[in-house]
Order: C-alpha cells, then structure tokens, then sequence
C-alpha cells in the first residue's frame, strides 16, 4: 500500500489521513436558501418563456410550445433534486494545520488549504442568507481565484470562529518563519 | 553604503528629457485606442460631406494639441527621490498623487524599452510591490547607467533591511557569488531554428481569428462579398477545385510560417538568461526589449518542453511561472525561454530549486481507463457528431468520418503512455506529451491547496484526479488510484504545513 512513499523519508502510516477525518455538514437551513435562489431563478425562467409564448404565434405550433415547456420543467425538476441530493455531500472540516471542504454529487471534489498558506479570510452574506441568519466563509489563497474557496450555510458564531481560528493561525505561522 | 550613490536621488528630480517623446506616443496610442471608433467614423461617415475636410483638420489640430500638451505637463509635475528606505513619486496633472514604497515591499524592479528608449539609450523603469491590487508603478524614461545604479541601491538597502530583520535566515544566501553569469545566450542560429520549429498552426488560428474578426467589424456582409467573388471563378474552374485548394493552403502555410518566425523575431532577439544571487534576469526582444529579474523563492513552476521539429535540434522551451502579486500582470508571471538546451534547462532547475533532489524517480503512470475516456470524448463522440452532418449532406461518404477514429486512439495511447509524474521528498515532476514531451517541475512544499475531484466514472472504477495549486498556476495528476490519490494529498499537505521556508 505504501507505494509512492518507499523512496521518501517518511512512513506513510504516520502521516495525518484526510480520508479518516470527520466532517462536519454545513447548515441545513442553507439548503432552503439554495432552494429559494433556484426557485427564483426558474421562476424567471419560465416567465420569460411564458411571455415569448404568449406574444409569438403559438396557435400554429402548439406542439413545439409543449415540447419547450416540458424541457424547461424537466431541467428545473433535475436541478431541484440533484441540489437536494447534491446538498449532503457540501462538508467541511478543520484540522490543526489546515481548512478541508468537500462537495459535488456526480463529481465528487475535495480541497484541502494548509493555514499557511492562506492570505485572507472573509466572512459574506447575501440577501437570502440574511434572512436565515447564514454566512459564507471565503478564504483567499495567492496567485488568482482557482484555488480560493468558499464555505457556505455556516451560523454567524461559527462561522466567525473559524475564521479567527485560521487567521490566528496564519499570523502564528508567519511569526515562526520571521523569527 | 548610502553615500556612494552616484547620481543624487535624494531630492526629488524629473525623469530624462526623452520622457516627453515617450509620453507623448503613449498618450497618442491611449487616445487612439479609446476613440478609434469615433475617429473611424468621422472618417467614413463624413465622406460626402464638402465640410468634412475642415472638420478633420480641427479634429487632428485639437488631438495633436491635447496630447502635446498633456504628455508636456505631465513630465513637469512628475518628480522622484529616494527618502528614507522609500521611493517617493509625485505626479498627476489635476488630481496630485503622492506614492510612497517601502523598499521592502518592493519584489521586483524590470526595465523595459522600446524602440524610441533604444535610440536614446534610457529604459522605463517598472517596480513592481506586494500586496495592493494595483501594484505595479512605472518611471517612463530613465537613463540607463542611472536606472541601473537606481536599482542595484534600492535592492542593496532592501537585502540590507531584510537581513537586520532576520540575521540568521538572509546570511546563509549571500555566500552564493554575487557575480551575474550568462547560461544561455540565442544567438541567430539558434534563433532561427526556434522560430522554425514553432507551432505553426497556431499562427494560423490566431491569423484566422484576426482576420475574421477585423473584417466583421468593417463589414457586416463579408460573406456576400466573399461568396460573389468566388462565384466569378466558378465557370473559369469548373473542375480545379482541388488545385485551389491546394494552392490557397500553401499561402496560408507559407504565411503562417513567416508570421510565427517574425514573432519570434520580435520577441526572442537577442535573447540572454542569467544567474544571479537573487535568482535569474531575462533580456529579450528586438523593437521592445524588456528585462525580467526572477526571484528564485517565487519561482512555482518549471516546465521544459519538446515537439518533434525542436527534437531534432534537441532544443526546449523553457517555462518559469512565478508568483505575482497583481493579476494584471499576467504576462509576467509566465516567462518562456525557448531555444535552450537541455544543460541549460538543468543549470536553470538547480539554481532554483534545490540541486540534489533533481534527480530520476521511479514513475507513476496514469490508469488506462484515462485513455478509454478520452478516446470517448475526442473520438467517439465527434466521429458520431461529424458522421452525422456528413450524411445528411453527402450520405455514404459520410463513413470516412470512421477515420478520425484509429487517429484519436492513437494519439490518446501515446498521452496516456507518456503521462506520468515523479516524486521525491523535495519535487514533484510531471511528464506528459502526445508527439512531444513535457514537463513540469514543481517544489511541493509551496503547493497552497490540494484537491482531489472524481467523477462518476472514476467513482465507479476506484480513481481519482488530484491538482495541485500553487501560487501560479496549477499541475494536475489524472486519473490515478484512490488510494495514490490520498496518500499523495496527506504527504503534499504534511510538506506544505511542516516548511517554514519562504515559498513566494
């Protein structure tokens, strides 16, 4: 098992598992904002459509008018259940020396950000996660938008620890190499 | 230290007298980039106009005095001097700005010049700082030997304060010679042979998308045009389709290939890379020629790469992505090298990176359901796709869209053949290719997020994809065991989290 590790001077068995860690799931209130963001969303969607239906020619092809709508029902009703079903696998985790979050229900993704290398943090909120009291955690690293990530449906208390808990710890291992 | 600074940069001074020329085609170009619109207008739009001459006349008048004036004034309110640890620069027409950088903050000073710095022998001076958003500040014209001893004070002072900041940490780097040595000058041959062997069908697209695009703007109906002149010839060449054909893609070739070489004319003349305590300086280009300082602790990605033409003259291009601190600077976070040898390339890497780790591993290769994947999206799918449309408009010739089939399984053999990476306690390498090869050399302590994605078919066959992200730009490692996948995460992280060396 210990492939990759027979040429280096470390034993892989001591090595911290990301893969034994427990993650912690983000508010479940957070779903509902999702929800209410997509609702909107299709909401929209289909009103439009409606309008373009209604000033159009529909009597002349009803069928397509059919077809169209049931495209845009079915496409709103996947969506709707892949972000329930997707909604489970959003968790996050802390460990001494770095922030982990996972997502994606068909694409499973995983990030790990070591603490020092983070250079900001910041706490965000929207309209909707305002009202359900939720905040989203953004965490800056250098070099561009790829790697930064995004923790979301988190309370304001937990969310505001974190984020002092990784700043502290940023600034703590900055001292460590100045001196 | 301080009191041996030649030219006095302690009171506040103008740049050199060519400043104004050089401002003033800088603000001719920005004035024409921001209403090259109108003024094409004006120029189509009043044609039938008996006025319109004296218009344009009043026009070129008002424009040529607005950008003299303004490239003059600008000169005159711009001052700057060294005070205390700091540059101080003042300028601004209306709006007076007053700057003030740290030394320390400061990562890089580049020269650059054009072809009017040329003919009088100043550079544009570019400093470029950490942190703000907008970081990067310029000084237009500055003599050389002025510039140069500007810069060699400023670095001085700021390796002075970084080592009264940290004795212990600085001192063990300065024992490297302070001597600059050049590993790789191109000279014309050289030159030559990489303007020869660039790839020259992507000339051709970006000939193909300018001309596109240049025309559409100028008229909507290009096709029309197009398709009339086309059917003059019809009943000329009734059968000669193919000879047409022929000869419309030599000149595309031919101007391709000229286009690609010029290119590198322009940009690779002269071209010199050296050593330095720092890290490496780069000089480059013919009509504007730039150079680049690097500094090795920024450096994140070293990538030397091959394709069968610079094979044959065992050439490389060279890649070195550094950190940068504004996102505007792009360009400058990428810097290329073609034309060196594979010394050059290791004399590069160990000066980097560290020298002992740069070494042969043993290679990981990548699971052969990766070439499954992308036979089926390179192949076939566009094969169905293509097929098709062909059948719909030729209908039995459609099936020599089947050929594209045996091609993609090729190619996908041969990448996923190649695909490999390569591991030591110090350096991850990553080797891929599908006609060529490349490589990409990072150090791993300064990887600043790992991620591992899987998709629903690597799910279901136990792999996974893991990238790497570092402060430029990112490598990534496809389709390997999940269990690979993991232990290389937990091992980048414990790297990344244990070194408390610098890493941008």
């Amino acid at each position: 098992m210990t492939t990759i590790f027979e040429n280096l001077p470390v034993d892989a068995e001591s090595l911290p598992k990301v893969e034994d860690i427990n993650f912690k799931s983000i508010e479940k209130k957070y779903l509902r904002v999702t929800l209410i963001a997509s609702g909107i969303f299709w909401f929209v969607l289909i009103l439009g459509y409606l309008a373009i239906a209604h000033f159009s020619d529909m009597e002349k092809t009803p069928f397509n008018y059919l077809i169209g709508s049931g495209g845009v029902f079915l496409l709103g009703t996947f969506n709707f259940i892949m972000t329930i079903l997707g909604f489970k696998k959003k968790k996050y985790a802390l460990r001494q020396r770095d922030i982990l979050y996972t997502k994606g229900l068909l694409w499973h993704v995983r990030t790990s950000i070591p603490f020092n290398r983070i250079q900001h943090a910041e706490l965000k909120q929207g309209p909707l996660e305002r009202m359900y009291g939720l905040h989203s955690l953004k965490v800056y690293t250098a070099g561009g938008q790829t790697s930064d990530l995004v923790i979301p449906g988190l309370l304001e208390e937990t969310a505001l620890a974190i984020k002092d808990f990784i700043l502290g710890k940023t600034a703590a291992d900055g001292d460590d190499t100045e001196s | 230290m301080e009191t041996t600074l030649n030219p006095d940069f302690s009171s506040p001074r103008r740049q050199s007298k060519v400043a104004m020329g050089i401002i003033l085609i800088k603000f001719i170009r920005m004035t024409i980039r921001s209403f090259w619109p109108v003024l094409l207008s004006f120029f189509i739009g009043g044609r039938n106009n008996s006025s319109f001459d004296e218009w344009l006349g009043y026009l070129a008048i008002g424009f040529a005095a607005f950008n003299l004036i303004g490239s003059i004034l600008t000169y005159f309110r711009f001052y700057f001097h060294i005070e205390k640890d700091a540059i101080v620069i003042d300028k601004g027409l209306l709006k007076r700005t007053h700057t003030n950088i740290p030394f320390e903050r400061i990562q890089t000073i580049n020269f650059k010049q054009n072809i009017l710095h040329q003919i009088f022998n100043v550079v544009s001076v570019e400093i470029d700082t950490a942190g703000a958003k907008k970081s990067e500040i310029s000084i237009d014209a500055l003599k050389k030997d002025e510039a140069e001893a500007f810069r060699a004070f400023i670095l001085a002072e700021k390796d002075q304060i970084i080592a009264e900041n940290a004795p212990d940490l600085e001192i063990a780097e300065e024992t490297v010679p302070e001597k600059e040595e050049r590993i790789l000058h191109l000279t014309p041959q050289d030159l030559l042979k990489v303007g020869v062997s660039q790839n020259h069908l992507r000339s051709m697209g970006i000939i193909f998308a300018f001309v596109f695009t240049t025309i559409q703007q100028f008229t909507d109906d290009f096709t029309d045009t197009v398709t009339d002149q086309v059917t003059q010839y019809d009943s000329l060449l009734p059968d000669n389709n193919f000879v047409l054909f022929l000869i419309s893609a030599i000149i595309v070739l031919i101007i391709s290939f000229l286009f690609s070489l010029i290119n590198t004319v322009l940009k690779y003349y002269d071209l010199s890379l050296s050593i330095n305590k720092n890290g490496l300086k780069i000089v480059r280009g013919l009509f504007n020629r730039e150079e680049i300082s690097i500094n090795k602790n920024k450096v994140q990605i070293i990538s030397w790469s091959e394709n069968p033409i610079r094979r044959i003259f065992e050439l490389f291009t060279l890649q070195i992505e550094q950190a940068s601190s504004a996102e505007a600077s792009q360009l400058k976070s990428k810097i290329r090298v073609p034309g060196s040898y594979m010394e050059q390339v290791t004399r590069v890497v160990t000066t980097v990176f560290p020298a002992e780790f740069f070494r042969d591993e043993p290679q990981f290769g990548v699971s052969k359901h990766l070439k499954h994947r992308l036979f089926f999206y390179l192949g076939i799918v566009p094969t169905i796709i293509l097929g098709t449309i062909l059948y719909f408009n030729v209908e039995w010739q459609a099936l020599y869209a089947l050929l594209l089939l045996p091609a993609v399984w090729y190619m996908t053999t041969l990448y996923q053949r190649k695909r490999s990476f390569e591991l030591n306690e110090e350096l991850l390498r990553n080797n891929s290719g599908v006609f060529g090869n490349a490589h990409d050399l990072m150090q791993i302590h300064k990887v600043q997020a790992v991620r591992i994605k899987q998709s629903w078919y690597q799910r279901r066959k136990s792999l996974a994809t893991v990238q790497l992200f570092t402060a430029a730009g990112h490598l990534s490692i496809p389709f390997i065991d999940l269990e690979l996948a993991q232990e290389l995460e937990n091992y980048i992280l414990y790297r990344a989290e244990s070194d408390s060396r610098e890493w941008m």
